[in-house]
């Protein structure tokens, strides 16, 4: 069963998202998913194209107010 | 494949080292391979101690970094080695003219005390940026 941990990084600034997201993909299994709250702009694009060169998969992008919600999906181990 | 990067870091100015802290770092776990030759000025702000006093010299972009709590720099190329292939030196001149032991580096971050036409030379299929 797919387990999602919620990462907050809001008030983390560049490249502190991205940095938590990928100290959590280590933390977790293969197929697991890592949700990363971030209010920094650049992460909206940023955490998306490492996420491809890294070989993981997008869930989702979700503008909400004040900050963004991007699921991430451990594929490579 | 990507082609790797290589950068010389010898400013002593923070608004530098960070740039060159996130660049490296964001390559190193981008799957890009990053060495990074940390020479003049730059040295005082890898050393335990620094002997001017304070980490970093900068100007009101720096200010705003630390009051606003930027990711610190050094603590960025430790990220970039642990979770990517980022490799520090330190230049072998540098050590000799500011007279700083290799013991009172920052510990568990240079991979080796190197000169620059080792670094030079192997960085000869890198992209090379100097900050």
């Amino acid at each position: 069963m797919t387990k999602r941990t919620k990462i907050d990084a809001r008030g983390a600034h560049c490249p502190g998202p991205l940095m938590e997201l990928i100290a959590g993909l280590r933390l977790v299994e293969k197929g697991d998913e890592i949700e990363i709250l971030s209010n920094d702009k650049g992460s909206l694009k940023d955490i998306p194209i490492w996420v491809q060169k890294a070989g993981h998969a997008l869930g989702s992008i979700e503008e909400l107010q004040e900050y963004y919600s991007i699921v991430v999906e451990k594929v490579k181990t | 494949m990507t082609k790797p990067l290589s950068i010389i870091l010898c400013s002593e100015e923070h608004e530098k080292i960070q740039m060159a802290a996130m660049t490296a770092t964001i390559a190193a776990v981008s799957e890009r391979e990053v060495s990074v030759f940390v020479s003049m000025g730059a040295i005082f702000s890898f050393c335990i101690e620094s002997p001017n006093g304070h980490r970093f010299s900068g100007g009101t972009f720096s200010k705003l970094m630390l009051e606003k709590n930027a990711p610190d720099a050094l603590d960025l190329l430790k990220q970039g080695r642990e979770f990517g292939k980022l490799s520090l030196y330190v230049c072998s001149m540098a050590l000799d003219i500011t007279g700083i032991d290799e013991a009172a580096l920052i510990p568990n971050l240079f991979d080796e005390v190197i000169g620059l036409t080792k670094f030079l030379a192997d960085s000869e299929d890198s992209q090379l940026t100097v900050f």
